[in-house]
């Protein structure tokens, strides 16, 4: 099942890669495998047949492992160079810590917040705000790094959907 | 005292030059004026006419583009920029004037043609009406590259500060550029503000496909999990064949899945609270 996957993968990374740098060709590779290997431990771990109480609620949790893998393995995949990945990065691996100490973080987010808004200030703000909050690690960034960066996590995203829906193309055939 | 210092450096570095420009020049007719000084020089230049300077445009840029080494590079970046006045520009960058300068010089040039001495005096006067802006562009002299773009034109502030800001603005809207390259139908939106809709829709609906999609794998691998026929999954492409039984006993499973889970945090969903949410 694995190989066959990865077959897969491979004949989708080289036929889909057109129009697009080098660069995010590798990332898209990169992506994919990382993606695929979490998805099979994903579906490894779970347990094979749920109880009917929590059906739900267990349906919710592995959305959002899937979800998650999918971000951490495109930030690994993009690598520490940009800030997004990094602190995309950051923040999914301190998840399980946050779990323990969630309302000293929580007390510690509200500070840096202030802070943050207290050293905004450009040109477009109300956008800038916006931006700040959707792209990762963006909240102390001026604004032609955010803008930087904007770019690449856009161009990252779109290769992550695509390599996302060719996968979910080609399982649910 | 720095500007005085630099034009004397870049005449010396420049004069071989001046020389090979001479000997290069066909067409002047008065070879040996021009090594006589600079001032000669560009008299000479406008003593010419129009048409000569024009046909002799490549052979003027070829010249400085090999002293450009001695020069300075910044110099023939305003050459590559400055389509209509290149040449001439060009001509008092082998002077190792300003371009504004050699503006004015080829304007003198132009209107009095005899003009040797008075060429020079126009120099001299040009020069000293070019410190202010030689003292403001002096600080970021140091790195080369840099400096190039930072370019007052007339009727702009020319302190280190807004030299600075407007490289910064320069910067943003370069940055601007290629997101409205990137984000699909963003070309056709005018204003900073708009666009930056634009991209922020676009990077939230980007992040709903991707909970979509998690979604649809997460019903796609359950299923999977739970088909007993995944061992018996051969190909690539056969891999159809025992999924389709799957898809008729799950067929009514998954989309009450999608109609059950999705929408409460469908509706206001964005990665990081989601994230922060799920803990």
């Amino acid at each position: 099942m694995k190989k066959t996957l990865k077959l897969y993968l491979l004949t989708m990374t080289n036929i889909t890669t057109t129009g697009v740098t080098l660069n995010i060709k590798s990332c898209r590779t990169k992506f994919a495998h990382r993606f695929v290997r979490s998805l099979l431990q994903i579906r490894n771990h779970a347990p094979p047949s749920s109880s009917s109480s929590s059906e739900e609620k267990l349906i919710q949790k592995r959305r959002q492992r899937i979800k998650i893998a999918a971000y951490l393995s495109m930030a690994h995949a993009v690598g520490p160079r940009m800030n997004w990945s990094r602190a995309l990065l950051f923040k999914l691996r301190n998840r399980a810590c946050r779990h323990r100490k969630k309302r000293r973080i929580v007390v510690i987010r509200r500070r840096t917040k202030k802070a943050s808004r207290s050293s905004q200030g450009s040109v477009p703000v109300d956008q800038a705000k916006k931006l700040r909050r959707l792209v990762p690690g963006a909240k102390s960034m001026d604004l032609c790094s955010l803008l930087e960066e904007t770019a690449h996590y856009i161009t990252c995203l779109s290769t992550q959907i695509k390599v996302m829906q060719a996968l979910a193309d080609h399982l649910s055939k | 005292m720095d500007p005085p210092l630099i034009h004397e450096s870049s005449f010396s570095a420049a004069n071989p030059s001046a020389y090979s420009l001479a000997e290069i020049w066909p067409f002047s007719g008065e070879p040996g004026g021009s090594g006589g000084g600079l001032g000669l020089r560009m008299g000479s230049l406008g003593g010419l006419g129009d048409s000569s300077v024009n046909r002799d445009g490549s052979l003027e840029e070829s010249t400085v583009t090999e002293q450009s080494g001695g020069g300075g590079g910044r110099k023939r970046r305003d050459v590559s920029s400055e389509d209509e006045s290149s040449k001439l520009v060009s001509t008092s960058s082998a002077s190792g004037l300003k371009d504004s300068s050699g503006k004015r010089m080829k304007l003198a040039g132009s209107q009095n043609e005899n003009g040797g001495s008075k060429a020079e005096v126009e120099e001299s006067s040009a020069a000293g009406d070019n410190k202010p802006a030689e003292q403001s562009t002096k600080p970021s002299e140091p790195p080369k590259q840099d400096f190039i773009h930072v370019r007052a034109r007339r009727g702009q502030a020319t302190d280190s500060h807004s030299l600075a800001e407007r490289a910064r603005r320069e910067k943003i809207s370069e940055r601007m550029k290629l997101l409205q390259d990137l984000v699909p139908g963003c070309n056709k939106v005018i204003g900073k503000a708009l666009v930056l809709d634009e991209i922020i829709n676009y990077i939230q609906s980007l992040q709903h496909q991707v909970e979509f999609l998690s979604m649809k794998l997460e019903a796609v691998n359950s299923r999977m999990n739970m088909n007993p026929t995944i061992e018996a999954f051969p190909s690539k492409d056969l891999g159809a064949q025992p999924f389709d039984g799957a898809g008729l006993l799950f067929g009514s499973h998954t989309p009450r899945e999608y109609a059950q889970g999705s929408h409460p945090e469908w509706l206001h969903m964005q990665v990081g609270s989601s994230f922060e949410r799920a803990t």
